[in-house]
């Protein structure tokens, strides 16, 4: 058995009971926050230095786009590289907006669009490009005065840069922005040099991809180096899959972008994946591993009615039901007095007909289509009883049993021949009587009788459970045993039906075509052209062969429930071996469940609760998806895990260039995705392995992993470094755009 | 008209105030016509340069027969093989990979010799992605993601004991095959 939820030693009875409610997290997602003013001091600070000295910084990322100054500190703007415009067709105008902004409004967010291809650090929509540099221009303070940006600009980059992509970029800089010059490099390798990196392998995960670039003497080996097609973006992505196929109807709306915050604030990096993987939806301190998103809802609204009001609605009720009833009676007395008048017209016309000719007699039955003085008689007697019965219902009066008079069948025994035709008649209803009323005594005396036979069986049953208690009991768990896989049985079938290719369905599909075929199959092979259908009652059974869906087997199923909770009552009672742990309920608890740790965490599950419908809980997830630049296979991703690219890089790739040591003292941990507390130590322990054992192994994170990037480029810009490097607006005319400067800290040319 | 109300009105109020479609960008070059298809994806411009290189072949090769010296450059001044070797071989069957290059390129590659580094190859996008693994891959439960040492053979789906099996099995149609998209072991119909 795996190791999971079903270990009983840690489990009381009920354990959850004592359980304290979950911390609930609330989801984060990308945000307006508030308006943000142009600068223009940054500017006018910049002018005073003039364009030597200052530059414009772009840190180009694919999660955000940080723009500033060189000579300050931090960048100025931190900005989503989205961008958004559409038309309002009501007012005639035309709106963009950039970064954050395009939350503020709906129809903004519906006409999103990212500038970087999905997944990847390249551009891909120039556009949106263009919108941000403009937000970031305008937002700067640049004025344009002098017809353009007449700054240098410093810009970072994809590691292996498609051509394309950098040729457009510079045309935009250089031709729609008239910048008087442009630098590129790449982002993790000026992260490095801010941290006084010389030699050492960067380590660079980040919001689309993660790298691994040795760099020699603070020149990047770019040949060397490696790209793991996993990021940031690609966890987020696969975690909203995974919670998808985990609540397939969760009513809330997911986007990655809570997912990208989910990660950060609840995955971390497992110190060692398998083992912690193997008991993480164990009982024990599931509370702390499972945590708990609430999503918000709105809760059905109950309304509770005080006790007044109540009361006041229970009287009306039972002031409607008097009225209605005292309705009833009137008419019931109406009734009664019009029965009785009919009543006395009745015995009116009886005494009337006594005294009568045999003609009138006739003739006044006639009127009123009586067939005869019998007739009468009938009306009158039964005329009489309704009366007496409604008044003492009325009344409240004593019942009167109802005289069950064996009926008359004294015609029975006269042959035909004897009788006139309505004697014939009358005989033939008494016939019909009396066979009525044979077939009710019989049915009286078999009900005796089942009584007796119940009465006797369990009398039996008694008897045997005192004699022989562990046959006795054999002979019920056997009978459970029967029925549980009974229920299993039925729940494969219904299961099977699900499947188009089963052989159950076959079997259905065939039985249907059979019944609905005008000479069905069978039949005709047996040359028996009679349809005998129906006349063997077992017939009837392909109709519930063939049904399925709601209500198919509901009867039946309630039954079987019905007799194992007796046979388990019986069994509880009696059998000192079987205990509440044993019943098919407690066996089908929560509790005992894999599934529900997985999908409800260690609390039980209310269905009916809208809060709870709207809980995602993240447990294996947490460490399951930042595993996966360690182990790219689990997301399906055909590319070695970070340990292997960094080892096959140190003991294969580098031979030969410098000493593998040289590396391995300097291993530089950079990129927003490799802010997970303990990256450094899987990726060491992770090489340690594959390195001889005298190999001393330093890792180190970058001071701040997601800004030194534009720093390091800010300290570049100053210096001398920068200035062999940047390409002059001069130089751009003269030798195109495809004209770039190599340099220890950028691409190389291809 | 949009309706009045104070919040309806607040709220177009911010809209005018990030909106950047009405700022005036004076640093813009009002004479920049972009190219009206320049946004390209990846496959695309990959697709572009692959198609590039292939045209430019023929024409070098027809330059090369017209002026059979042409590219005896690399190889003449190399040294390391004789120009009497190559040159037939050449315009017999055309280097590809010289073929493609242009001079700046050339020159580049130069460079990089005297710094040593002649055995690589330029970095591009693509050759630096990652080689597949030539590790085990480890497997783990579809459904959970717990160790998985079992695998249903008829939704390929892999799984961690019986009760998930049952969960499987119980799955509708099509589920299975979304949680084999998510390992990347999907079958993707062309």
């Amino acid at each position: 058995m795996a190791p999971s939820a079903i270990d009983p030693s840690t489990q009381a009875s009920d354990p959850q009971i004592s359980a304290p409610p979950p911390q609930l997290y609330t989801p984060r997602e990308l945000h307006f926050e508030r308006y943000l003013a142009s600068q223009p001091d940054g500017y006018r600070q910049a002018r005073s230095r003039g364009p030597e000295r200052a530059a414009i910084v772009i840190d180009n990322g694919s999660s955000e786009t940080r723009a500033g100054w060189s000579f300050e500190n931090a960048p100025r703007l931190n900005i989503t590289p989205i961008f958004s415009k559409y038309r309002d067709r009501k007012i005639g105008k035309a709106f963009s907006f950039v970064g954050a902004d395009v939350y503020a409004d709906t129809t903004a967010k519906g006409h999103m669009r990212n500038a970087f291809e999905a997944g990847s650090g390249i551009v891909s929509n120039w556009d949106v490009m263009e919108s941000i540099l403009d937000y970031v221009f305008i937002k700067l303070g640049i004025n344009g005065s002098n017809g353009g940006i007449d700054m240098p600009i410093v810009m970072t980059e994809a590691v292996a840069n498609l051509p394309y992509s950098r040729k457009s970029m510079t045309e935009i800089v250089f031709e729609c922005y008239s910048a008087p010059s442009l630098a590129y490099g790449i982002d993790s390798l000026f992260s490095y040099d801010y941290n006084n990196g010389k030699t050492g392998l960067v380590v660079s995960s980040s919001h689309s991809s993660t790298h691994l670039i040795p760099v020699l003497n603070s020149k990047a080996l770019l040949t060397q180096a490696t790209r793991l097609n996993w990021g940031g973006s690609q966890s987020a992505e696969y975690l909203l899959k995974l919670i998808r196929l985990k609540y397939p109807t969760f009513p809330g709306k997911l986007n990655s972008s809570q997912m990208e915050y989910m990660i950060r604030d609840h995955c971390y990096l497992s110190r060692d994946y398998d083992q912690e993987l193997s008991t993480y939806l164990d009982w024990t301190g599931l509370e702390d591993r499972d945590h708990v998103i609430q999503f918000p809802y709105t809760e059905e609204v109950i309304i509770q009615k005080s006790e007044e009001e109540l009361a006041r609605i229970a009287e009306k009720r039972k002031e409607s039901g008097r009225r209605l009833q005292e309705q009833a009676a009137k008419m019931r007395l109406e009734k009664l007095i019009r029965k009785e008048q009919e009543l006395d017209y009745y015995r009116d016309l009886q005494s009337k007909i006594s005294n009568e000719s045999k003609k009138e007699s006739k003739r006044l039955l006639d009127a009123e289509d009586m067939k005869d003085e019998a007739a009468l008689e009938r009306t009158i007697k039964e005329l009489d009883r309704s009366i007496r019965k409604a008044r003492t219902k009325d009344v409240g009066g004593p019942e009167i049993e109802e005289e069950v008079e064996e009926p008359d069948f004294s015609l029975l025994e006269v042959p035909d021949e004897q009788l006139d035709e309505a004697g014939i008649k009358q005989k033939r209803h008494q016939r019909l009587m009396k066979s009525n009323h044979e077939a009710r005594a019989r049915a009286k005396a078999e009900k005796e009788k089942e009584k007796a036979r119940v009465a006797e069986e369990q009398r039996a049953d008694e008897e045997k459970r005192e004699n022989d208690l562990e046959g006795w009991l054999q002979e019920r768990r056997n009978a459970r045993a029967d029925l549980v896989q009974k229920v299993k049985d039925r729940e494969r079938l219904k299961a099977d039906l699900g499947n188009r290719k089963s052989l159950a369905s076959q079997n259905r599909m065939k039985s249907i075509a059979n019944l609905a075929s005008d000479n069905p199959t069978k039949k005709r092979r047996r040359g028996n052209d009679d349809d005998n259908f129906g006349a063997n009652d077992d017939d009837w059974g392909v109709y519930r062969q063939i049904a399925t869906g709601e209500g198919s087997d509901d009867e039946e199923e309630e039954d079987l429930g019905a007799s194992l909770k007796t046979l388990e009552a019986d069994l509880l009672k009696y059998d000192p071996d079987f205990t509440d742990q044993h019943t098919l309920d407690a066996q089908t608890d929560w509790t005992k469940s894999l599934v529900h740790a997985f999908l409800r965490g260690p609390r039980p599950f209310d269905p009916g609760s809208q809060a709870e419908a709207h809980q995602l809980h993240l447990n294996v997830e947490r460490i399951r998806v930042p595993e996966v630049i360690f182990q790219p296979s689990i997301a399906g991703l055909d590319q070695a895990g970070i340990v292997e690219i960094a080892a096959d890089i140190l003991t294969h790739r580098l031979n030969g260039i410098a000493p593998q040591q040289d590396f391995l003292r300097d291993i530089f941990l950079t990129g927003g995705n490799s802010l997970f507390s303990s990256f450094d130590e899987r990726l060491r322990e992770g090489l340690r392995a594959q390195l001889p054992a005298e190999m001393e192994i330093k890792t180190r994170r970058a001071k701040d992993p997601v800004l030194d990037a534009w720093k390091g480029a800010a300290k570049w810009a100053g210096g001398a470094k920068w200035k062999a490097a940047a390409v002059s607006k001069e130089e751009y005319f003269e030798k195109g755009a495809e004209y770039m400067k190599e340099h220890d800290l950028g691409n190389a040319y291809s | 008209m949009a309706p009045a109300t104070p919040e309806a009105e607040a709220h177009q109020a911010l809209i005018e105030q990030i909106d950047i479609h009405q700022i005036p960008k004076p640093f813009r070059n009002s004479h920049w016509k972009p190219n009206q298809r320049r946004n390209k994806n990846i496959k695309t411009i990959l697709g572009d340069a692959v198609r590039k290189e292939a045209s430019l072949m023929p024409t070098q090769d027809n330059s090369g027969i017209a002026t059979p010296a042409a590219d005896d450059f690399d190889t003449s001044t190399d040294g390391d093989s004789t120009p009497a070797n190559s040159t037939p071989a050449s315009t017999l069957q055309p280097n590809l990979a010289q073929a493609s290059r242009n001079l700046s390129k050339l020159v580049l590659e130069r460079n990089m010799r005297s710094n040593g580094f002649s055995t690589a190859p330029n970095a591009t996008y693509t050759n630096i992605e990652s080689a597949p693994s030539l590790a085990h891959p480890r497997h783990y439960c579809d459904i959970t993601g717990l160790s998985a040492p079992y695998t249903d053979p008829k939704t390929r789906l892999r799984y961690h004991d019986k009760e998930i099996f049952g969960v499987i099995r119980t799955l509708g149609q099509g589920v299975a095959e979304q949680y084999l998209e998510a390992r990347g072991a999907h079958t993707v119909l062309k």
